[in-house]
């Protein structure tokens, strides 16, 4: 997939699944704003990381969940590179995949969702609404949203977490029916567990034992297995697909 | 700056000359600065520790020991624990595994080593383990104590990282001191341990004594010479030569290499089954790429299930190669890769002739060899080469099986209980000595008898006071009538 010359911006990406992702835009020849919360010294590596492989990289700080911020940082993009290819929406808010300490739907509180919210549909809803001016230019772009094969199979109930990944597909789906007719296309990949990383860490061996033995290709996904479907949907190879959802998960998701 | 390997009481940090073993891998480079003691100085630790012994060890009851053992074990099992932190980062280059095949392999290790699992393995060798700590009556009449060596002389073997934690622990667990010799190859774990140990009980620490020299070298002769019982892990010539060198007085026991191997069942081989069977059997060969004594080079696969052994070989690959992802083959050292790329030219040539079907990645990372009619037990190139050979019936295998007698050891099955106890005893007799499930090869239990042996009561020596000592004794009490 070349890439060259195109700008894509990964949101989330100083470290994990958004670190492999905006490396392998990079490996592709692709510019890529490596977006991130608190990590400047991680985000720094993985820019020169993009430099190394072939592309550009450039960190830029912003708290997603801040429109304001977010504005600012897709006006810094387009002072930094001139253009707006696709957008990948990574960030989320913080959470721990550990079946033993998840909490149980009685003992959660509506803050719990509304935190998953604001760090998921929030960001996403603030990057695209910020993201499309530069899109419109060209009447053309791609977003691509990260949910999670748990909205299908809830393997572990992360309640907050995969409503709020649920709603991003929503979100996702009316946002392709919106801009189709502007040539944005809207799709998501949806990632089975992913380890490791920094969210994964703590998740017990049986666990993942447990998963792989219900897996068609028995592994675990690797952040590197994320990030070829997400380019496939910002390429022209995948032009005439929106509202989609990829499944990332070895085949334990099949739909 | 290097990271300073050895455990040794009494001597000063300044009189101690060191060498330094480089290590690279996994994106990290390691230098350990490990011990280079003169002759003086091995005399003079060994003198200290048997001291230690003699003032803080043979007094403390067995009870006590494993106690301290435990919160040492306990320890490192703690993610949290620098030393546990150091381990997991250092381990991988210096080793050569990957680190998640070191995380979870320094788990499923330690674990053996919690104080219910050394209570078992006391227990496994001493129906009353209240015999190393004082007289107990025997069912002979007469009251006997077991009591270990004043000083074990180890030489450990590295194929496996923790692997000197076996010996020192017995060794402690008699009331021996010990000094133990550094494998080249994975010199950390056993002085992080003495140092965990050092943490909770000085003095049991002071018992301990971690050195290093380099394969052969005639330093070693001062440890041999000292001690009044060498255990020593290593090949045969290794081994020899170390026979050679031990005093006629002192008990010897070698642990050589070993071959083990996997049998499968058709019971096993059905669609529901089967590919379960081989994602346990993929985890034997994955774990440390087959360098352990208890890892599998070939399994004999039974015709007449649903699956073939044919298909069987298909699915053992692709769960090998799922592995891979996760848990990467270590990079192989010059010696190693010639080995293989020679192993895989002569298999190549095999399959033109039709005398079997290689399956493997383009990389050589991973070969599954499969044989319609070739039941040789012969050890692969290792480094995740396995050979499926297909039988009718067990028994016919045992011919080839019997060649490697005295070096057999773990035998993973995957049959029904019958075929278990029936093959279990076929296979005792061909000289194996631990049968365990697929999955489980590269893990035994807590008090498994390493290669059929007694792993504390080969240590110790039994002191009898006679019941005729007794009823003599008894006619010089003073409250005699």
């Amino acid at each position: 997939m070349d890439f060259r010359d195109r700008v894509v911006l990964v949101t989330g990406a100083s470290r994990g699944i958004g670190a492999a992702i905006a490396r392998a835009f990079a490996a592709e020849g692709a510019r890529v704003a490596v977006n991130y919360l608190a990590s400047a010294e991680a985000a720094a590596g993985v820019a020169a990381a993009c430099r190394e492989a072939g592309g550009d990289g450039w960190p830029v700080q912003a708290d997603v969940r801040d429109a304001d911020a977010v504005a600012a940082m897709i006006e810094g993009v387009g002072a930094e590179f001139g253009r707006l290819d696709a957008v990948v929406n990574n960030a989320f808010a913080g959470h721990a995949f550990d079946p033993a300490s998840r909490t149980p739907f009685w003992e959660l509180g509506w803050e719990d969702y509304d935190r998953q919210m604001e760090g998921t549909l929030r960001a996403s809803f603030n990057v695209c609404r910020a993201a499309i001016p530069a899109f419109a230019r060209r009447a053309k772009g791609s977003i691509v949203n990260l949910a999670t094969d748990l909205v299908e199979r809830p393997v572990i109930p992360y309640h907050a977490y995969t409503t709020a990944k649920a709603a991003l597909v929503a979100f996702s789906r009316n946002l392709a029916a919106e801009l189709g007719p502007q040539g944005v296309r809207v799709n998501c990949v949806a990632p089975g567990l992913v380890y490791p990383t920094d969210s994964s860490r703590d998740t017990p061996e049986a666990t993942m034992q447990r998963i792989v033995a219900d897996t068609p290709l028995r592994r675990i996904a690797t952040p590197e297995d994320v990030a070829g479907p997400v380019l496939f949907l910002a390429s022209e190879w995948s032009g005439f697909m929106t509202g989609q959802t990829l499944y990332v998960d070895g085949g334990l998701v099949m739909r | 700056m290097a990271e300073l390997a050895g455990h040794l009481p009494g001597l000063p940090a300044e009189s101690v000359a060191r060498e330094t073993l480089r290590f690279e891998g996994w994106g990290r480079r390691v230098e350990v600065a490990v011990p280079a003691l003169t002759d003086a100085q091995t005399e003079a630790l060994a003198a200290n520790v048997r001291d230690a012994r003699d003032r803080r060890l043979i007094g403390r009851s067995t009870g006590e020991i494993v106690h301290v053992l435990d919160r040492a074990v306990r320890s490192l099992l703690d993610r949290s624990n620098a030393r546990r932190r150091k381990a997991e980062e250092l381990l991988p280059a210096v080793t050569g595994y990957d680190p998640e095949t070191v995380r979870l392999g320094l788990t499923s290790y330690l674990k053996t080593f919690r104080e219910p699992q050394l209570d078992t393995f006391v227990a496994e060798d001493f129906s009353n383990p209240a015999i190393l700590d004082c007289f107990q009556p025997l069912r002979k009449g007469g009251y006997g104590r077991a009591v270990g060596p004043s000083l074990i002389a180890h030489v450990w073997a590295g194929n496996v990282p923790g692997l000197p934690l076996w010996s020192l622990i017995s060794g402690l667990l008699v009331k021996s001191a010990s000094i133990g010799k550094l494998p080249s190859t994975e010199p950390l774990l056993a002085g992080w341990f003495a140092e965990a140990v050092a943490e909770i009980d000085p003095g049991i620490a002071e018992c301990i004594g971690i050195v290093w020299w380099r394969g052969d070298d005639e330093r070693q002769q001062a440890l041999l010479d000292a001690a009044d019982l060498v255990l020593a892990y290593g090949g045969s010539e290794t081994l020899e030569d170390i026979r050679d060198r031990v005093p006629v007085t002192t008990r010897f026991l070698p642990f050589g290499h070993k071959l083990s191997f996997a049998m499968v069942a058709a019971a096993a081989l059905d669609s529901d089954k089967a590919d379960e069977i081989a994602r346990r059997a993929a985890w034997d060969v994955v774990r440390y790429d087959q360098h352990g004594c208890y890892s599998p080079h070939v399994f004999y696969v039974q015709r007449g299930g649903t699956i073939s052994p044919r298909a069987f070989a298909n699915y053992l690959g692709s769960e090998i190669a799922a592995l891979a992802h996760r848990f990467p083959r270590r990079a192989l050292h010059a010696s190693e890769a010639a080995r293989l790329s020679v192993l895989r030219e002569d298999a190549a040539l095999a399959a033109v002739l039709g005398a079997i079907e290689v399956a493997g990645d383009d990389e050589g990372k991973w070969s599954v060899a499969y044989a319609e009619d070739d039941l040789a037990l012969a050890p692969g190139g290792a480094n995740r080469t396995v050979k499926v050979a297909a039988l009718d019936r067990f028994v016919d295998a045992m011919p080839e099986i019997a060649k490697y007698a005295p070096f057999l050891q773990t035998v993973g099955v995957a049959a029904p209980p019958e075929t278990l106890f029936h093959l279990s005893a076929l296979l005792g007799e061909a000289g194996a000595t631990r049968i365990c499930a697929l999955g489980e090869m590269t893990a035994p239990e807590a008090g498994w008898h390493h290669d059929g042996r007694f792993n504390l009561l080969d240590l110790v020596r039994i002191v009898e006071i006679e019941r005729g000592a007794e009823a003599a004794a008894e006619e010089l009490a003073d409250y005699l009538d």
